[in-house]
């Protein structure tokens, strides 16, 4: 039976749970946890698909436009800086 | 990736505003540019140009912390004949940029990102989005890499709570 002592304990190593950072029996224990409790399950959920959403979105390349003309602005101030030795 | 459009990511992400990631992304990349031969090991550059891109977007988060919400136009701003005090708003961004970032990156994230305290906001822009280690973040923020840690796990629970409110 789950106390909240234990949805204490779980809320604490969910980033290191979900970095894999925790010894195979940390994760199991957390695993039996969240298969009686659907609140911790949600909460692991929840934050496994927010880490998702974050490096789907880096995964997009910037913008082609947007790109060239932060490139472009580069080139102009390190131009600038070489003429000025 | 490039150091300038790492840059210029990380200052995107954020900062929130083209305009202001460009001129963080510049004084950052002109830092860089002026010290670059004093970083020895190759590895080393990648914290170094994160902490001077950290260091500018918290310059320019403060520069902007005293400045007016509103830009009154000289031309525009003087009583009219009619007593009215027309007020023009400035308008710093390009909007066809500012629509395409728009469109970059999913709108809901974005905005949840936006809600993040801005030390909450580097850290997951600096962990989940650009691939940083704990090691190098710790270096970054000059924090403990437990306390990385810590701060992560909180403010991937705030993440999480501004998207589900969306």
């Amino acid at each position: 039976m789950n106390t909240p002592a234990d949805c204490k304990a779980i809320l604490a190593n969910i980033s290191a749970y979900l970095d894999g950072e925790l010894d195979s029996t940390a994760c199991e224990a957390i695993d039996r946890h969240c298969q009686a409790c659907p609140t911790c399950a949600a909460l692991v959920n929840g934050l496994r698909d927010t880490i998702g959403l974050c490096r789907e979105a880096a995964s997009l390349p910037l913008p082609e436009s947007v790109r060239q003309r932060a490139q472009d602005s580069v080139r102009h101030l390190l131009n600038r800086e070489l003429r000025k030795g | 990736m490039r150091a300038q459009e790492a840059a210029y990511r990380f200052s995107l992400l954020v900062c929130g505003h083209p305009e202001d990631a460009e001129d963080v992304m510049q004084d950052a990349l002109l830092k860089t540019y002026q010290h670059v031969t004093r970083i020895r090991q190759p590895e080393a550059f990648r914290t170094w140009l994160y902490t001077t891109v950290r260091h500018a977007c918290l310059m320019k988060r403060r520069r902007h912390v005293g400045e007016p919400k509103e830009f009154v136009s000289l031309e525009h701003g003087v009583k009219g004949t009619d007593g009215t005090l027309p007020l023009e708003v400035a308008d710093r961004a390009r909007p066809a940029d500012q629509q395409l970032i728009d469109e970059w990156m999913d709108g809901r994230l974005r905005a949840a990102l936006k809600q993040l305290p801005p030390s909450y906001r580097m850290l997951v822009v600096m962990r989940e989005m650009e691939g940083l280690s704990t090691k190098e973040v710790a270096t970054i923020t000059g924090l403990s890499e437990a306390n990385v840690k810590t701060r992560l796990h909180r403010a991937r629970l705030a993440l999480r709570e501004q998207l589900e409110d969306r």
